[in-house]
């Protein structure tokens, strides 16, 4: 149960991605990968490693999945601008001449 | 063959058909299952024996004995069926007693022969024949034996034991709580498998205690073993014996076991012959038995015996660890043994009909694994009855709601697809009929939501031929293409539609397996009803001066729908943003509160009964508190049309059929029961079973539907779809936690009900724009999607409502069932609508901007409208050329030819050419406008040709030399 409220506060906080410029890697699709993979790995961090059970899932759980998600989605964002950034450096080939 | 001929050849099919269904309508009785017509249903896990691992073939062999077990019940229609690799369901209509029918047909018996004095083992696990306090002595089987508690403290002490004797035990382990002294669960051959095993630890109060193979515990004899469930169900004293498992003679060592009479006392009996091997076994043993006691000369306490009743040896007869009898055997009678040459018996306290279940369970033999209950459910027949009207109710309401809707919006198409759902519903009631297919409540809710399907398919096509029409095309032309151009949109949708049902079908428990066979078979009749009947219809009447006016297809000149010309993929920020509160609270609710899971998920029992002296909860508590139930009994009054004002509902930790019985009769001994109660029990077996099977078959369908999307589409269509499923699956999810209702098997059949058709609507959707592309090689994707939308949004919202509206009636007229049913389905249908629309297609449009040739688009469309991406496609000189055209201008817009296989006129691609090019934006989408424009590039956009999602054929295909002579001479 624990992992359903992670996951589902890693996915409530993506939709708020669209109002961020897309410079995510992968765009929109990467960052909902990066806030679901994010959320449950922090919970799972902070929870020594352990899923919460149904009787030890509380509000608090929920929260757990948020700092996680914003992290996920944070790293795909920045790994987006750095590949930007890597291919605006990377000079256009010639045109072959016809 | 003509068209003409064609249509006319599908009436006569249809007619034929139908006049074929009436008659099996007429002819057949409908199959109802346990829930509409009451009885008992048990399911089973098989479990290994040490003769016999769980196989597939063991499994079939134990359906076979149980159904002449059944058989010889004389149970009318009764259903045995292997579930999933090692479980049974049993159905057994009518049956009224749940606890003796689970002891008539579930009983492994396993039979076996003890030398009793050779095997009852002592305080040091040794053998004691002399030792009367260990044997019992002349009371051998009843007096002498311990509680459970102290039988197993002593058997657990036994070391294992695997040669040198025919056993049949293996390790088996107990949960047992050393302060009350008390077996809480088992045997079992796990640990894990004990029901409470978590809060086990190896020196704290409840533990678990394993008992070596080659030792048996066996209870005693029950003291009035008077009835059958009494000599069955495992119901007797606390008093236990334990015996090194070695035993002389078993089941397969007997035949022709039959229910007699003693012939000294008259009282019944059970008589058996021996086979030849356990003939010799047999005179063995018992002679062995006699020069025991010959030489038994004195009791432990060193007294001489004097009385021969004192000297005389046993054997023990035990069916699945319980003493049936101890009878001795006299050495001066019997000095060599007892010759089986004409038999035996078993006698003592057996009533004809324990007797009978005795000689029965005998007969057919005892089942090659062990069973365990693991749940049972009886439905009395009156609320079977209810349930049934009510599901016809719902389901009659719906059909009328369907209708009514399709004549309203559809007019003159609305009464022919009217005239098709009537035939898809005696059609597939005939099949339900003649397959035949066990209708249960479930499978009621399926056949109602297939009518929405049925109806879904005829609003694709019938907006589509409006469309067309709309379009500019005649009416017989725009039936033929709307067809033509509907029919991929349907057959995608209704495939995985179908798929999902095979999942459910193939994944679930009995109960749901009815719903989406149901939901299977409709998905294909309709399939046949709504395009070929239709089609067959409008074709031949599309000559005739009913249909020819646009107004009898419910087409108004001029009326315009609010959404042409929206900004979809403008709003939906907003729509996102939405979605993610949703979500958000949803979040918060699973975490603070959590899912209720119903005890389908959560294991125990459920009374519901409807009493006939006035009672509140108090009360019942107190009237059940000396039963199994004890205090701990969660009473609740419940409102259930069906049962009644004064019923209640007792929920308890899991009963044993006979604890259940205890229950309810202490129920009615204090206050009463009207008719028959309701009862369920599911063990920890079953539920998990049950949670593993939701989940998996909500993977394996996500799986598969994102497979066949990607299939169909392009795989970056099938992210977006599982993108919005997995929006529907947790807004559902949220709500039910909000709620609280509780999530049972009916919830998780929905939720995967959810699954297909919230894709119905965005594979709508996915359609056009698929369609689309290739139409507008230059606009941006945001603006194909917008320009799909505006077309298909009208559809969507058509479908959807006629899904929604036979849901409602479920919800409105249906039982406890149905509405839990049909709650998760209303939620599931509304969110999924919304999603298709608001999340999926911007998902979609987000994704597919990124690939460098709309990249390029969006910066030429910036560069040209001062940085903005203008919501519709346009030139910079007028009104949008893709909107969908009003009726007053002059020329209608061109899609596609008129006739596909003479290609594009002239004419029509010129027209086509001046859509693309005439006008001006409307309105503006400040999409990306912060990004730095990609440099622009000669070779900006791709030829439509390029863009159009190919076909793997055409491209493998070899180019074949141009011929430009056309065949003249050279």
């Amino acid at each position: 149960m624990g992992a359903l409220a992670w996951i589902m506060m890693g996915i409530a906080l993506w939709h708020f991605t669209i109002w961020l410029p897309d410079r995510f890697w992968s765009g929109i699709v990467g960052a909902f990968v990066g806030a679901v993979v994010g959320a449950f790995l922090f919970g799972f961090l902070v929870n020594g490693f352990v899923i919460p059970g149904r009787g030890d899932t509380h509000l608090l759980t929920a929260l757990e999945g948020a700092p996680g998600a914003v992290l996920g989605m944070a790293v795909v964002w920045l790994e987006g601008v750095r590949r930007e950034g890597a291919q605006r450096a990377t000079p256009r080939p010639a045109r072959p001449a016809r | 063959m003509t068209d003409r001929r064609r249509n006319l050849a599908v009436l006569l099919l249809v007619g034929l058909m139908l006049v074929g269904s009436v008659v099996a309508i007429a002819a057949k009785t409908t199959r109802l299952g346990l829930d509409l017509k009451g009885g008992v249903e048990l399911v089973y896990q098989a479990k290994a024996t040490k003769f016999s691992a769980v196989t597939a073939d063991a499994v079939n062999r134990s359906i076979e004995i149980m159904r002449k077990r059944v058989d010889a019940l004389g149970v009318a229609e009764p259903e045995i069926q292997r579930s999933g690799a090692d479980q049974i369901s049993v159905s057994l209509p009518d049956v009224k007693n749940a606890a003796q029918a689970a002891a008539q047909v579930g009983t492994t018996a396993q039979l076996f022969f003890y030398d009793w004095e050779k095997n009852v083992l002592g305080p040091d696990c040794k053998p004691a024949p002399t030792n009367f306090s260990v044997t019992g002595g002349p009371s051998a089987g009843s007096a002498g034996a311990l509680s459970q508690y102290d039988a197993l403290a002593r058997a657990r002490r036994c070391p294992p034991v695997t040669t040198g004797i025919q056993s049949a035990t293996q390790t088996k382990y107990y949960l047992v709580d050393t302060r009350t002294k008390k077996v809480l669960a088992g045997p079992e051959d796990k640990p894990s498998d004990l029901k409470g095993a978590a809060g086990a630890t190896a020196n704290g109060p409840i533990q678990v205690w394993k008992v070596n193979p080659g030792t048996v515990v066996v209870q005693a004899e029950s003291p009035s073993t008077s009835t059958s469930s009494d000599k069955t169900a495992k119901k007797g004293p606390d008093a236990y014996y334990v015996l090194r498992d070695d035993f002389a003679l078993r089941g397969t060592d007997i035949t022709n076991p039959e229910q007699n009479f003693d012939q000294n006392t008259q009282a019944p009996n059970v008589t058996f012959d021996f086979t030849s091997s356990g003939r010799k076994k047999w005179q063995q043993t018992t002679q062995q038995i006699a020069q025991r006691g010959s030489n038994f000369v004195a009791t432990s306490d060193g007294q001489v015996v004097s009385n021969a009743q004192q000297k005389f040896q046993h054997f023990a007869i035990v069916l699945d660890n319980q003493l049936i009898s101890v009878p001795y055997i006299d050495y001066q009678q019997n000095p060599n043994g007892i010759d089986g040459a004409n038999g035996s018996e078993i006698s003592g306290g057996f009533t004809i009909g324990s007797a009978q279940a005795l000689a029965n369970q005998l007969k057919y033999g005892a089942l090659p694994v062990n069973l365990e209950l693991i749940s049972q459910s009886q439905v009395s027949a009156t609320l079977g009855k209810e349930a049934l009207h009510q599901g016809l109710i719902a389901g009659i309401v719906g059909f009328a709601i369907v209708a009514i809707f399709l004549l309203v919006f559809y007019r003159l198409l609305g009464v022919i697809a009217v005239g098709a759902l009537v035939v898809y519903a005696i059609y597939l009631f005939a099949l339900i009929k003649l397959i035949p297919i066990t209708l249960t409540l479930p499978g009621i809710a399926g056949l109602i939501l297939t009518v929405g399907v049925a109806a879904d398919a005829n609003i694709v096509i019938f907006e589509r031929v409006k469309e067309e029409i709309r379009a500019g095309r005649s009416v017989p032309a725009g039936i033929a293409a709307g067809y033509r151009k509907g029919l991929a949109a349907i057959i995608d949708a209704n495939v995985v539609t179908f798929m999902v049902a095979f999942i459910l079908f193939v994944l679930s428990t009995a109960g749901v397996k009815g719903f989406a066979f149901v939901l299977g078979i409709g998905t294909l009749v309709s399939l046949f009803t709504a395009i070929l009947l239709t089609q067959a219809v409008l074709g031949t009447m599309a000559r005739s001066s009913l249909i020819t006016h646009p107004a009898a297809l419910g087409f108004r000149k001029g009326r315009k729908m609010p959404w042409e010309g929206f900004d979809f993929m403008g709003a939906s920020k907003w729509f996102f943003s939405f979605s993610g509160v949703i979500l958000l609270i949803g979040a918060l609710a699973i975490g603070g509160k959590g899912l209720k899971f119903g005890i389908d998920f959560e294991s125990g029992t459920r009374v519901r009964a409807e009493l006939v002296k006035p009672a509140d909860e108090n009360g019942i508590r107190k009237a059940i508190a000396s039963t199994p139930a004890g205090g701990a009994a969660e009473v609740q009054r419940i409102t259930d049309k069906s049962l009644g004002s004064n019923a209640f509902q007792i929920s308890t930790a899991e009963l044993k059929p006979s604890q259940v019985s205890e229950v309810t009769q202490a129920l009615q001994s204090s206050y009463g029961i009207k008719g028959q109660p309701d009862t369920q029990s599911i063990g920890p077996t079953f539920g998990n079973t049950v949670a593993k099977g939701a989940v998996i078959a909500v993977i394996v369908s996500l799986l598969v539907i994102s497979a066949y999307i990607a299939l169909r589409f392009e795989w970056k269509y099938a992210v977006p779809v599982v993108i919005a499923l997995a929006h529907d699956l947790l807004i559902t999810a949220g709500v039910y936690s909000l709620t609280g209702r509780e999530v049972t098997t009916s919830t998780i059949a929905a939720l995967l009900t959810i699954l297909g058709y919230s894709l119905y609507d965005t594979i709508i959707v996915f359609d056009r724009v698929r369609e689309n592309v290739p139409r507008m090689p230059r606009a941006a994707f945001s603006q194909i999607v917008n320009r799909s939308m505006t077309e298909v949004v009208t559809r969507s919202l058509a479908t959807s409502f006629s899904t929604a509206l036979p849901i409602l009636a479920l919800l409105l007229f249906g039982g406890q069932t149905l509405k839990d049913f049909a709650f998760a389905l209303l939620v599931g249908t509304v969110s999924g609508a919304y999603s298709s629309i608001f999340i999926a297609s911007p998902v979609l449009t987000h994704w597919k901007e990124r690939e460098p040739v709309y990249e390029r688009r969006s910066a030429r469309i910036r560069r040209e409208f001062g940085g903005l991406v203008p919501a519709y496609a346009g030139s910079t000189a007028g009104e949008p050329t893709d909107v969908a055209p009003s009726e007053s201008k002059a020329r209608p817009s061109i899609f596609a030819p008129d006739d596909p296989s003479k290609g594009v006129s002239r004419t029509e691609f010129d027209s086509m050419v001046e859509d693309l090019h005439a006008d001006a934006p409307r309105r503006g989408t400040a999409t990306r406008e912060h990004e730095p424009e990609p440099e622009p590039d000669p070779t900006a956009d791709l030829t439509p040709e390029d863009l159009v999602i190919k076909d793997p054929k055409r491209r493998d295909k070899p180019k074949r030399p141009r011929n430009s002579r056309h065949g003249r001479p050279r």
